[in-house]
């Protein structure tokens, strides 16, 4: 069937079915009609990328990866370049929300079981976007040669020291020096312009993992034929439209009124390599992983901590035992489900304060709360937990909520004198 | 009314009149005003800086040390620019038909100087010639060689000779015929703010040009 | 979700994140040994959506930088241009080629030999010192450049503001350490090293205003906030033209998504 009756479309087509595909995966492609609005976070994770990757273009075309220079070129970006300043604010300000996009999309992944076979590797592979997002994020952070990039540099570099024998040498050869300094700058500039073309490439795998089964939906059971699923045009490239538009909102308001809202002051001062400043903290996304990392007391352990917080993540398919993927109907883990956002939250607190006191306490507990979440509570409460009886589709489930369906009618049947 | 979704296997969906098409249309055209909005400021933000810009500024070159029959070289906005001190015998050569005869502009018709520029000498004052030094050929900087003669031909009046391709500038920076070059060499703004001091990329009071108006830089 | 959690769930996560971004706007973040009490409140005229820079106060507060903080603190991102026209200090071309005239900057002369000459409009601020290490060896610490102050501190305004008008004689009971410094109530650990740069009538205002210490201290401040931030007023203003778009947008959108949807139970 011919897509078009334009005659270069169909050149082109049948060259390279780009055409076929489109259409294909527009209006044909199956997607459950009964999404909600968590479900906008995946295709704003998306957007937020193509805002990073061009803001951070037209950025690269100004900045000096230069030691010497490098603090002085963003502050020439922010003062003398043609809307320098909302280039560089929509970028400083877009990683956050890149995070905060990503996190929601994560945790709705978790709460609707959306790892569940047999979207086993769309989620793994989520979870590489994030491990990469982490590393491209740490290494932008210190491009602009602050206290806080300098240092932070200096610590998360000096991690790979923990491990044994080899340690030593990987931290040598990841600064190029004795020390973090202009080469270990050049890398992550090279590094950070590379890195966002390689998520680029996971998205699409991840997009093309996703379209094997479709969509997850709020009540977690498949898909039983046309009745419960529309094409994805129009119905969620329009609601994905105003998402997006509801999204830049907040956005703008951030970038416009409170563009240093999330940052760090002690980031407006030159690195100075002879003077460590009062606390060094990253980032408020990467704070729940530095709580973690701090609350072991033991530096090998702590940086194993650290990358098994998010290496745990990779096994979550196979940690959560539940025959039923949303926790709609998991009575006992819907409300687990938020002791580990509120973890989440807590960590974070502990990650910007002061490894003393009460902090110290706090975040060994947190710390603990998250493995055990993982390893304990999502196995056994899978085991032992009885979900509430699943609708027979996404359609009956779907005209219940409106009062209709099979069985309302037949009740309202009966009731009519 | 449970079987809505059947007529959307092909993207048809029932046509709901105009109020839905409007909201539609409007939010496409919304969409792409936006996406116009937020692309402008990342093109924008390629053309010259502010300090870019304050880095073109006017410049003052003092030419009490310029001795007559030589050139100095400066730098304006990134570019060569020639002060020539012409003396009393190239002036009158350069009026001279016989030579004129062979430029390719001799009347400086083709915008490649400021009004106050438009004649004979190429100058306020004919003492002094103000150029940049860019071939219009192909953007080589052109030699100055004032001597007639020479290793050019007997015929040669004096002037500049670009080496890359042989083109030939009298010395008013007037092009020859039968040379690549298709345009005299350009004169800047300028103007005197006293008789030894010219002022490099700016008008004279109550004159306007404008530099990018020219033909060929 | 059933919608009833929604709610919750967005209120939650909201007072999460207020309670955890309300936290750095105290100074206790940076000052976790030494207590110092709340910045004092000042109101200042470019705070909030609608905020512009008081241009009088522009000016006095450049004539205190000029004549008081320059003496030692450098601003070395900043040019003469940037204090000409309405979104600076709202000078003219000429006044600002006066001013930076008055300035002497390093440059090298024909042969290559450094020289000192008047500044022009596109130089940077004229320096107190070449580099660091001259101001350290000179005055002991070096003080910080001042272009981004008001930024590369927590409290922004309000503490600058709070130092400049914070220096007092040290309590009873308080030790001063061996090498030196003046006690200042806002400072981390209460222990400055620059001495008290401003009092009543450190200067004599050009447009006649009484220059009490809170006075100059609020000018001043008002200067360097412009100063870390020229862009402020045009950054608000595209702001509301960009806000009230996506809020037009967005309602058409939503109009154009429950018509695409209308047909659809859902």
């Amino acid at each position: 069937m011919a897509v078009s009756q334009n005659k270069l479309v169909q050149w082109i087509d049948h060259r390279l079915p780009v055409f076929t595909y489109l259409d294909h995966e527009l209006h044909e492609y199956p997607t459950p009609k009964n999404l909600n609005y968590w479900w906008n976070f995946g295709s704003l994770a998306g957007a937020m990328l193509m805002i990073m990757i061009a803001t951070g273009i037209f950025l690269a075309m100004q900045y000096d990866p230069n030691a010497g220079d490098a603090f002085q070129s963003v502050e020439r970006i922010m003062r003398e370049v043609n809307y320098g300043w909302l280039i560089r604010y929509i970028h400083m300000n877009g990683a956050s929300f890149f995070f905060i996009v990503v996190y929601i999309h994560l945790f709705r992944g978790l709460y609707y079981g959306s790892y569940k076979a047999p979207r086993e590797l769309l989620w793994m592979l989520g979870v590489v976007i994030i491990l990469l997002m982490m590393a491209t994020a740490f290494m932008g952070y210190v491009l602009p040669w602050g206290q806080m990039s300098f240092w932070g540099a200096t610590v998360i570099t000096n991690l790979f020291s923990a491990i044994p024998g080899v340690g030593k040498a990987i931290v040598t050869w990841l600064w190029g020096g004795f020390a973090v300094g202009n080469p270990t700058l050049n890398r992550f500039f090279a590094l950070h312009y590379l890195l966002p073309f390689v998520i680029l490439g996971v998205v699409i795998l991840h997009i093309l993992a996703l379209h094997q089964h479709g969509s997850n939906n709020p009540l977690g059971i498949d898909r039983k034929g046309p009745q419960d699923s529309v094409p994805f045009h129009p119905y969620y490239t329009y609601k994905d439209m105003f998402g997006l538009s509801v999204f830049l909102i907040v956005f703008a308001i951030v970038v416009f009124y409170f563009p240093n809202l999330l940052a760090e002051p002690q980031n407006y001062i030159p690195a100075n390599p002879m003077q460590t400043p009062p606390e060094i903290v990253p980032d408020w996304y990467l704070l729940p992983f530095y709580a973690i990392l701090r609350s072991i007391p033991n530096k090998l352990l702590g940086v194993c901590a650290l990358f098994g917080a998010i290496g745990i993540l990779f096994i979550v398919p196979w940690l959560d035992t539940s025959k039923v993927r949303s926790a709609y109907f998991r009575p006992v883990y819907k409300w687990v489900f938020w002791l580990l956002v509120i973890d989440a939250f807590v960590l974070g607190d502990v990650g910007a304060h002061r490894p003393e006191g009460w902090w110290i306490v706090i975040g060994r507990l947190g710390t603990f709360y998250y493995f055990f979440h993982f390893i304990v509570l999502m196995p056994v409460i899978g085991w032992f937990e009885r979900p509430l009886p699943l609708p027979p589709s996404i359609a009956e489930a779907v005209l219940k909520k409106h009062g209709g369906g099979a069985l309302a009618d037949a009740a309202a049947t009966r009731a009519k004198p | 009314m449970a079987d809505s979704a059947h007529s959307h296997t092909a993207g048809a969906h029932a046509p709901a009149g105009s109020r839905r098409d409007f909201l539609v249309i409007a939010g496409n055209a919304l969409l792409g005003v936006g996406a116009a909005c937020t692309v402008w400021p990342l093109i924008t933000s390629m053309n010259p800086a502010r300090d870019v810009l304050a880095a073109g500024a006017p410049i003052d070159v003092d030419l009490s040390s310029l001795q007559p029959g030589q050139q100095v070289l400066v730098i304006w906005r990134s570019r060569p620019i020639f002060i020539v001190h012409r003396t009393p015998a190239e002036l009158t050569k350069l009026q001279a038909s016989a030579d004129t005869s062979l430029l390719r502009d001799p009347n400086s018709e083709v915008l490649q100087q400021p009004p106050y520029a438009t004649n004979w000498h190429r100058s306020i004052k004919p003492d002094y010639l103000v150029l940049v030094g860019i071939c219009t050929h192909l953007g080589c900087i052109p030699e100055f060689t004032p001597q007639p003669g020479g290793s050019l031909g007997p015929a040669w009046p004096g002037g500049y000779f670009c080496p890359c391709h042989g083109s030939r500038y009298d010395l008013s920076g007037r092009v020859f015929q039968g040379v690549p070059a298709p345009y005299n060499l350009p004169v800047p703004p300028h103007h005197f703010l006293n008789d030894t001091t010219v002022r490099i990329g700016e008008n004279p009071p109550n004159s306007t040009f404008d530099f990018d108006s020219i033909a060929q830089i | 979700m059933k919608p009833r959690l929604v709610i919750p769930a967005l209120l939650a996560g909201a007072v999460a994140a207020v309670a955890m971004l309300a936290q750095p706007a105290q100074p206790a973040r940076a000052q976790a040994e030494e207590a110092t009490p709340a910045l004092p409140s000042v109101s200042w005229s470019f705070e909030g959506p609608f905020g512009t820079f008081d241009r009088a106060a522009l000016q006095r507060g450049f004539q205190i930088y000029t004549q008081v903080c320059s003496t030692c603190h450098s601003m070395n991102l900043l040019t003469y241009d940037d204090l000409a026209g309405p979104e600076g200090l709202g000078y003219t071309e000429e006044q600002v080629k006066a001013i930076a005239a008055q300035k002497q900057v390093p440059d090298i002369d024909k042969s290559g030999k450094p020289i000192q000459r008047p500044a022009r409009p596109s130089d940077h601020f004229a320096a107190p010192f070449p580099n660091t290490a001259a101001a350290a060896a000179s005055l002991g610490k070096a003080p910080p450049d001042l272009s981004d102050i008001i930024k590369a501190r927590a409290g922004g305004p309000r503490y600058v503001y709070g130092i400049l008008t914070g220096f007092r004689e040290s309590p009873k009971g308080f030790a001063m350490p061996p090498t030196g410094g003046n006690y200042n109530l806002y400072f981390p650990g209460h222990v400055i090293a620059m001495p008290q740069p401003l009092q009543d009538n450190s200067v004599q205002y050009a447009d006649g205003t009484k220059a009490t210490l809170q006075q100059e201290a609020h000018d001043v401040v008002t200067f360097l906030t412009w100063a870390s931030d020229p862009n402020m007023e045009q950054r608000k203003r595209t702001g509301a033209k960009v806000v009230l778009f996506l809020l037009a947008m967005t309602g058409v959108l939503y109009g154009a998504k429950r018509r695409v949807w209308s047909d659809v139970e859902h």
